[in-house]
């Protein structure tokens, strides 16, 4: 069978659109996570601290409590770019996916564009409960589910 | 042909397994490009300057030693602001400390409270004008939350008035936190009876005072410390080091504020339930003031008249002058013009709620004024203009570059970034925040930090209070501090109430 084609031989623009995504979301999380690991500076304090929402104090509290923040940054920067990584290459993409979505939600209910909130969300674009955050982390989802790299991946490798 | 067509399949699948690879390849290079132009953004090298934006420990009296000998202390009075001062020398309010208990645990500030040195002292009296205030005084001086796991203490004395509590030798020191018109009778007559003093703020009344109570402390020897506790801040710390490195350019003009906009903001306090002529040593408080019949507003709500107190100048612009004071050492005004009114709140009292006033200093090119209003909240930091930035301070210290500059050239163009910023909230790890938006810092009052901890500035200012009594030397907010910051304050009530420009007389301290 020919990936790149459907069975009627024309190009297979759904798996290849799936891949594309796939690999611009890997970008982001890799560029984002390679940022904080090249900036000495970068804490997720500021971040914490800024929370709104029915779980700002939790994450507060994560902020105020210096051995656990050590433990937090290193785990985002890490984690991001490990999961960049994974999408692009077509590595172990769902559990990346898995990760992703785990990362995303978190930002996005320490900062949740819900009514009323204000806050630091609605600094470079106009948001109500739909954001970045929460587009990308469907975006992930459905890649879950799709599972592109079994074609276009390392993955591919492991197929059974 | 069979085995070709299989080579053929597995090749395909190789090159669509290892898609990925050369995008990662890609993104190495774009980020390696990028990393490389972001590395070369300029940034003013304060180091070279001898300036850190990060910088622990800077507060001295953090480290001050509590140890030798027990200073027994007198608290003189204990209205709104007693609590906070019992919460500083390590003894918390049972009622507040239990607000802060959860699941049997402190938290926040309580948390904050308990982890401050036991200062090593013993309140061993106090009084009130008001019986119900000197009871619950005790109470709090015996209180189970005591700071640095200190013991539970004694019950201190109950004294009729402050001249009992002197006449007692069972003291060293005494705390005056009473209105403002009796400060300098008070700590003049401690100072004759050898008792050191921490005066709350402002110092004096009257420039008369003021004199009477600098040369009797001189005479004396004795240790004052005027309530600024402004001077543990750490911000104000950073703005002197970056003023006296001229990292700024010659500064010409300091604004200062105070807004707000509660009744508790414009000194309405209410009467304590109970409070009555029977309970309320009325002839002590009036003092020198010519008799009138008993008033509780006046007595309770004493802030609100001339007579007693000392207007938004007394109240408020002297903590705003004694900051600036720190930073940049200015001492006395050579004229004041100050001008106001009473606009809004139509309660009995005669200071104004619109108070604005301008300090000369033509002697160091500069002037300072201060801006006052009790109907609106918003926070305005003080802020230094200088020729070559902005600095403005609260709790954090930012300083932005100015369109103009010549030191900070490369920078002009973006007078919104700041080029330096202190915050001693940080922890460190995030100490440099260069592209932080302005509104990111807003103030405190009454709190600075160190490595992430809060601590309360009341209880470092008496900390190195009891460190100059053990040890002889001058506190930071010294009889001659308090001096200048009673003669500032009262130039511009005299300018605001007689309508007119005022100057300061220095060769014979007197205002002409």
């Amino acid at each position: 069978m020919n990936d790149l084609q459907n069975n009627n031989g024309k190009l297979n623009w759904k798996l290849i659109s799936m891949t594309v995504l796939r690999i611009a979301i890997g970008w982001h999380f890799l560029y984002e996570g390679m940022l904080k690991i090249t900036n000495p500076d970068w804490s997720a304090a500021y971040f914490l601290n800024g929370a709104v929402g029915p779980f700002a104090s939790l994450f507060k509290g994560m902020a105020a409590h210096s051995g656990m923040l050590g433990t937090i940054d290193f785990l985002n920067e890490w984690g991001l770019v490990a999961i960049g990584m994974s999408l692009i290459i077509g590595l172990f993409s769902r559990w990346a996916c898995l990760g992703g979505i785990v990362l995303l939600g978190l930002y996005y209910f320490a900062n949740p564009p819900f009514i009323g909130l204000g806050g630091a969300s609605t600094l470079e674009g106009n948001y109500l409960i739909v954001n970045k955050n929460l587009i990308e982390l469907i975006a992930l989802w459905v890649l879950f589910l799709f599972n592109d790299s079994k074609v276009f991946g390392i993955d591919r490798f492991f197929r059974k | 042909m069979e085995s070709e067509k299989k080579f053929q399949i597995s090749r395909r699948d190789t090159l669509k397994g290892l898609i990925g690879l050369p995008i990662l390849g890609y993104f190495a290079n774009r980020f390696y490009v990028d990393h490389k132009k972001s590395k070369s953004m300029p940034k003013v090298n304060w180091a070279e300057h001898g300036i850190s934006e990060y910088d622990p420990d800077i507060i001295p009296s953090l480290s001050y030693s509590t140890k030798g000998d027990r200073i027994r202390v007198g608290v003189v009075g204990n209205g709104g602001r007693g609590p906070t001062i019992y919460r500083g020398l390590g003894y918390a309010e049972e009622d507040w400390a239990k607000s802060f208990v959860q699941n049997g645990s402190p938290t926040s500030l309580l948390k904050d409270f308990l982890k401050q040195d036991d200062l090593n002292i013993e309140i061993t009296g106090v009084c009130d004008g008001y019986s119900g205030r000197a009871e619950s005084a005790v109470k709090i001086v015996t209180t189970s939350f005591r700071a640095g796991g200190a013991p539970k203490a004694n019950p201190p004395k109950i004294y009729p008035t402050y001249r009992d509590m002197l006449k007692d030798d069972n003291l060293d020191a005494i705390i005056i936190l009473t209105p403002d018109h009796l400060h300098a009778a008070m700590a003049i007559d401690a100072a004759n009876a050898g008792k050191h003093v921490y005066l709350e703020k402002p110092m004096c009344q009257t420039i008369d005072e003021a004199r009477a109570l600098r040369d009797v402390v001189r005479k004396t020897g004795i240790i004052l410390q005027v309530g600024h506790q402004n001077r543990q801040q750490a911000s104000y710390m950073k703005a002197k080091e970056m003023v006296s490195k001229n990292l700024l350019g010659p500064v010409s003009l300091i604004e200062t504020y105070t807004n707000r906009n509660s009744n508790g903001g414009a000194w309405i306090r209410g009467i304590p339930k109970g409070a009555n002529e029977s309970n309320v040593n009325w002839k002590e408080f009036l003092a020198d003031k010519p008799w009138r019949e008993f008033d509780p507003d006046m007595y309770f709500n004493w802030q609100k008249w001339f007579e007693f107190g000392t207007g938004p100048a007394g109240n408020q612009f002297t903590h705003e002058f004694d900051g600036v004071n720190q930073v940049m050492d200015l001492g006395i005004p050579t004229t004041v013009v100050a001008t106001g009114g009473n606009y809004y709140f139509k309660d009995p009292r005669d200071i104004p709620d619109v108070f604005n006033a301008v300090f000369h200093y033509p002697n160091k090119g500069l002037s300072l004024t201060y801006d006052c209003t009790l109907r609106n909240s918003n926070f305005r930091p003080m802020t230094f203009m200088a020729k070559e930035g902005t600095m403005e301070v609260g709790v954090t210290l930012s300083v932005f570059p100015d369109g103009m500059s010549k030191a900070y050239k490369e920078f002009s163009q973006n007078t919104d970034e700041p080029i330096f910023t202190y915050n001693p909230r940080s922890t460190g790890v995030d100490a440099v925040s260069s592209a932080t938006a302005r509104s990111y810092f807003e103030s405190g009052f009454g709190y600075t930090y160190n490595k992430g901890d809060k601590i309360d500035c009341t209880y470092l200012h008496f900390k190195e209070w009891l460190s100059s009594i053990r040890d002889g030397s001058q506190p930071s907010c010294h009889v001659e501090k308090g001096f200048e910051e009673s003669v500032t304050f009262i130039m511009a009530n005299i300018s605001y109430l007689e309508k007119r420009l005022v100057e300061w007389d220095a060769k014979n301290e007197k205002i002409i």
